[in-house]
């Protein structure tokens, strides 16, 4: 016991003296979460469209503006031939161009169809699909409202009985992307911090030879690891605090559920992200090459398919079990829960089992393959 | 009671297809400062590693302690004390913090710890310096410090690798008065060293070279043994044109170059330190002195090495 | 004369990563192997929405119109409920994202030519997968109302007037594919984070060991010593890039529409500009642990938001898209994306190019004054 309570001295001692070290372990979460908690929008707005009107009635832009009164779209261009909209979407001016046929007005009088086109730029899909469902949101209040005004002046004619959706949103009225978003970037950054944090932390000592000296005296495996993780443990505690609140104040983000739960399973999160840093630091020889394992191996892939940006569900079947294995995966679900759906324990033990698991696993397999030995 | 501090059988480790050490055998008595010499990757700083229980051998057998190194590793580490080649205390610390660690780490009660943190800075001549941070020592205090820390729990068997490599020699001196004090305290020594001037000081030798024992026994013993003929020593005025001359004599058992100076070994002193003069004046390089010497370990050393070389090229 | 003397420390640099399998395996096969799995794995289609119904009506007419969101590939038609605190838990536990509920005078209004109003309850926390499914939906109800009316009116001898006929037609990535927008953005997105880390590491360790100051008594130039760590990482930087084009090309069905020439030219700038970057840092960071710590920071997470890799830049603050454009992966998506999917000439681009090669020209000359600082 006394052993451990000697590393851990040491570790802050060492710790205290790189001040540099130090301010990062809690600066730079920090200043990634409010960087990035802004920058992680999915909403789309303000997106550029080139209208070639070649009808140019009161018709023709009385269309126009609806796009335009949507808040959705702002018009950067007006072509006045086909050739400069295939430059303006290749340059990436506009992401979409509005082709508007002369006989616009006089087929909408005639009571004909007319033919609008839509050109998307589709090299960013997720946009084009975004946009063309915006547009097509707008012409089709727009085709009723003329249906509208000709059963107006005929009324005769029968409206016909029409499904009328009342939508509610729930957890995000608004639909903040914002609110989707930062929780995620929350428990990345989390991650990030705590998995460095630890994959150096017994590689350095492999590397400049201080292990070898330790192997040497009395100490057993399990007293260096706690001895080594505690601190961290604090740090990365100290961590999760800094970054709810900067959540829950400085992004609104709004916490509906229990803080107490909260604090609770960040905490078990921390513990398997050490331990995966842990981990890292067993299997690796030099600093470097831990930095490049956990980078690759582990940041990368769980930054991807842990839910954080692209939903799980729409991943390929056999993704989606492995994904599964990642921790990550199931921290988000939770935190999302907590900040967004207020749920509790009841809804979120589905997560933190797993969560408790790979925690045990992944720390006594670090324990294990941690033996006094060298070579 | 055992009678041996060090007991080694056999023991060989081999790193996929090279063999770095290769069936040694030797015992080191209780209270002896053992000396382990060979060139640069010899095999030494494998074989105390295996003996420090922080390699496992692949055959072989060894007891440090009385306890066997296979089987026993961590009671062997409880017993012993080890110094390794490079510096391996913590840089960020200061010397206070790094003996208070290493003491906790034994398990020493703080009021032992705080005894021993005033022998270390007293015997390492660290006073007025235990806030200095560890990276700001020069080498010799750095040894010095190492030294300490390795012998906080008061072990009787103490490893040292290569101690006084790269360190100044008033500091090299220095430290052997350290390695001299404490096995007069009846601590056991085992020193890996490339020095052959430290080997003097050693109560016993073993030479190794490429994994293998090639001689062993006191210094006084080795040069008895294996130096039975006279060595010359010979100044020049041009020492390497010389030894090309004198080199393929037949009557010449062995000839190397110590700094400007030549060591002729001969069979017969009196008769070919005639050839010698004749042969040199011949080509007009003038002796300027020529005696015989006491050989040195070094002359054995050499020797040793080079029919060691010579059976293996066979 | 320079070339000469930047060999034997390109050669070093070759030999000391040459042993090191692992980070060889990691720099050259790893960029190519993540693309392949990523590209493969990441979806922003929303597709089979799982959907609850809680059905007060219970006609033929309400089931007809719950099987009208069944029977698209959007949505699937999981939970069938019987009351509100059931659609509550569905949706608190994440089992569905949409809850329709009919009302039990559903079929009676639409048989008498009244509206019928329903409910749709969506779960928002995703807002992306949110805003789609409810326009999907939107557009479900739309087509299921023309429908009806279509229905209502022939019986009069009369069609249903759609004022206007809707084309969307979509360049360069017609199926609207994900993973022909995010492959090209990953090409850049991976180089850069592997070149800046490991430029940043290998000089740092460098320094940690004492090697540095070895390097820097000799003859050679600090700036030669840099440039010759820079151009081994880069060496292995760009066939890690064209392992990457190539497997893009096997899985994804992505050719490379414009000039190859251009293509290397921009990632060879781009590169030039994250080692610079790497470089940079190595001189801030006495430590491999906080070279590496702020080299993900200012690589990782910003590369992949502010570059317009996954978020569009335009839907930013404006005071993080100024920002954006002190990223060079931002520059460089826009290069790939013209070159690889549109084809698009250099007159697409060539102010990209600038911007990324001045920044390239900046940190490399930033970081080696402050190399030649060090020196004295």
């Amino acid at each position: 016991m006394k052993t451990i309570y000697y590393i851990i001295v040491k570790e802050f001692l060492q710790l205290r003296r790189d001040r540099r070290m130090f301010g990062l372990s809690f600066m730079a979460p920090v200043i990634q979460l409010m960087l990035l908690g802004y920058a992680a929008t999915t909403d789309i707005k303000d997106i550029p469209v080139l209208v070639y009107d070649q009808d140019r009635t009161s018709r023709s832009r009385e269309f126009i503006n609806q796009f335009v009164n949507s808040g959705y779209f702002v018009v950067e261009e007006e072509a006045h031939s086909l050739n400069e909209i295939d430059r303006s979407i290749e340059d990436g001016h506009v992401w979409m161009a509005l082709v508007i046929p002369t006989d616009f007005s006089n087929d909408l009088l005639a009571l004909r169809q007319t033919k609008v086109q839509l050109l998307a730029d589709g090299s960013d899909a997720n946009s084009a699909n975004i946009s063309i469902g915006y547009a097509l949101q707008i012409i089709n209040t727009y085709s009723r409202s003329i249906v509208a005004e000709i059963l107006k002046r005929s009324p005769q004619l029968q409206q016909p009985a029409r499904v009328t959706p009342e939508i509610r949103v729930w957890y995000n009225p608004e639909l903040k992307s914002r609110n989707f978003m930062v929780p995620g970037v929350l428990a990345m950054v989390l991650m990030i911090i705590t998995t460095t944090l630890t994959s150096l932390a017994i590689v350095k000592e492999k590397e400049i030879g201080t292990l070898e000296q330790l192997m040497v005296t009395p100490i057993k495996p399990y007293q260096l690891i706690v001895g080594k993780l505690l601190p961290f443990v604090i740090i990365g505690g100290l961590d999760v605090v800094l970054v709810i609140l900067v959540a829950r104040f400085w992004f609104d983000v709004p916490l509906r559920g229990s803080v107490t739960l909260l604090l609770a399973l960040s905490g078990l999160f921390v513990l398997t992200t050490l331990g995966l840093g842990l981990f890292v630091s067993t299997i690796s020889k030099t600093q470097q090459q831990a930095m490049m394992t956990a980078q690759f191996f582990f940041f990368m892939p769980f930054l991807y398919l842990s839910g954080f940006a692209f939903p799980i569900e729409n991943m390929p079947r056999v993704i989606q079990y492995l994904t599964y294995l990642i921790p990550l995966r199931y921290f988000i679900v939770i935190i999302r829960g907590v900040f967004l759906k207020g749920v509790g324990i009841a809804e979120l033990w589905p997560q933190a089992i797993p969560l408790w698991i790979f925690g045990l696993a992944i720390l006594t397999l670090s324990v294990l393959r941690f033996r006094k030995r060298l070579g | 009671m055992f009678e041996y501090a060090i007991e080694v059988h056999d023991l060989t480790k081999k790193f996929g297809h090279f063999t770095a050490v290769d069936h040694v055998s030797f015992t080191v008595s209780r209270g002896e400062i053992f000396g382990f010499l060979g060139a640069n990757g010899a095999g030494k700083s494998t074989t105390i590693r295996m003996l420090c229980g922080l390699l496992e051998p692949t055959s072989g057998s060894g007891k440090v302690g009385g306890y066997d190194i296979n089987s026993e590793p961590e009671l062997v580490k409880k017993s012993i004390g080890y110094m390794s080649q490079r510096f391996s205390l913590y840089e960020d610390l200061t010397v206070e913090e790094n003996i208070r660690f290493f003491g906790g780490v034994y398990g020493l009660s703080s009021g032992k710890i705080k005894e021993r943190i005033g022998w270390v800075v007293g015997m390492a001549g660290l006073q007025g310096r235990e806030k200095s941070l560890a990276k700001t020592l020069s080498g010799g205090w750095k040894q010095r410090l190492a030294l300490g820390c390795a012998v906080l729990h008061e072990p009787r068997i103490l490893f040292l690798d290569e101690p006084t490599s790269g360190v100044d020699p008033v500091s090299r001196r220095r430290f052997w008065e350290l390695i001299n004090e404490l096995s007069e305290q009846g601590i056991t020594i085992l020193v890996t060293t490339h020095y052959l001037d430290e080997a003097e000081y050693c109560n016993d030798l073993t030479l190794i070279n490429a994994g293998r024992l090639i001689a062993s026994g006191s210094p006084k013993q080795l040069k008895a043994n294996h130096i039975t003929y006279s060595i010359l020593e010979v100044e020049t005025t041009n020492p390497v044109a010389a030894m090309d001359l004198l080199r393929n004599q037949p009557w010449v058992i062995e000839i190397s170059l110590f700094g400007t100076y030549l060591h002729v070994g001969v069979d017969d002193e009196e008769r070919r330190k005639e050839a010698i003069r004749s042969i040199l004046a011949s080509t007009g390089i003038q002796i300027r002195r020529m005696e015989r010497i006491v050989p040195s370990l070094e002359d054995v050393f050499l020797r040793l090495l080079e029919q060691d070389s010579k059976k293996r090229a066979a | 004369m320079i070339v000469k003397r930047i060999r034997p420390v390109v050669i070093k640099e070759f030999r000391q990563i040459r042993r090191d399998p692992r980070s060889l395996i990691v720099l050259l096969v790893f960029p190519g192997l993540l693309v392949l799995f990523i590209g493969y794995a990441l979806n922003f289609d929303v597709k089979h929405i799982s959907f609850a119904a809680f059905d007060q009506d219970k006609t033929s007419t309400s089931r007809e119109f719950i099987r009208s969101f069944s029977n698209t590939e959007y949505f699937d038609f999981n939970y069938s409920v019987e009351s509100y605190r059931e659609v509550d838990a569905l949706l608190d536990e994440g089992k569905a994202l949409i809850a329709i509920v009919i009302p039990t005078n559903f079929s009676k209004n639409l048989l008498g030519g009244r509206d019928a109003a329903i409910q749709l309850l969506v779960d928002g926390a995703n807002s992306n997968t949110a805003t789609t499914a409810i326009s999907y939906a939107s557009a479900i109800i739309q087509t299921y109302s023309t429908k009806l009316a279509s229905k209502v009116l022939a019986r009069s001898g009369r069609e249903v007037y759609l004022p206007i006929d809707f084309r969307p037609k979509i360049w360069y990535n017609p199926e609207l594919l994900t993973a022909k927008f995010l492959v090209p953005g990953l090409i850049g997105f991976l180089l850069m984070l592997s070149a800046v880390i490991s430029t940043s590491l290998s000089v740092v360790k460098e320094k940690e060991r004492g090697t540095m100051e070895q390097i820097m008594v000799s003859p050679l130039h600090t700036i030669e010593v840099t440039l010759g760590k820079t151009l081994s990482y880069l060496i292995l930087a760009l066939l890690a890039s064209a392992l990457v084009l190539v497997v893009g090309f096997l899985f994804f069905d992505i050719s490379i529409r414009g000039s190859l020439f251009w293509l290397y030219t921009g990632i060879l700038i781009f590169l030039l500009g994250a080692l610079g970057q790497g470089l940079l840092i190595s001189t801030i960071a006495q430590t491999q642990q906080v070279a590496f710590m702020i080299s993900v920071f200012s690589s990782l997470l910003p590369a992949l938001l502010l570059s317009g890799f996954v978020f569009p830049i335009r839907s930013m603050p404006i005071v993080l898209q100024v920002i954006s454009n002190l990223m060079p992966a931002k520059f460089f998506l826009v290069v790939l994306r013209s070159v690889i999917l549109k084809g698009a000439g250099l007159s697409a681009f060539w102010d990209q190019l600038v911007f990324m090669a001045v920044f390239a020209a900046g940190m490399i000359t930033i970081s080696s004054m402050r190399l030649l600082r060090k020196a004295e």
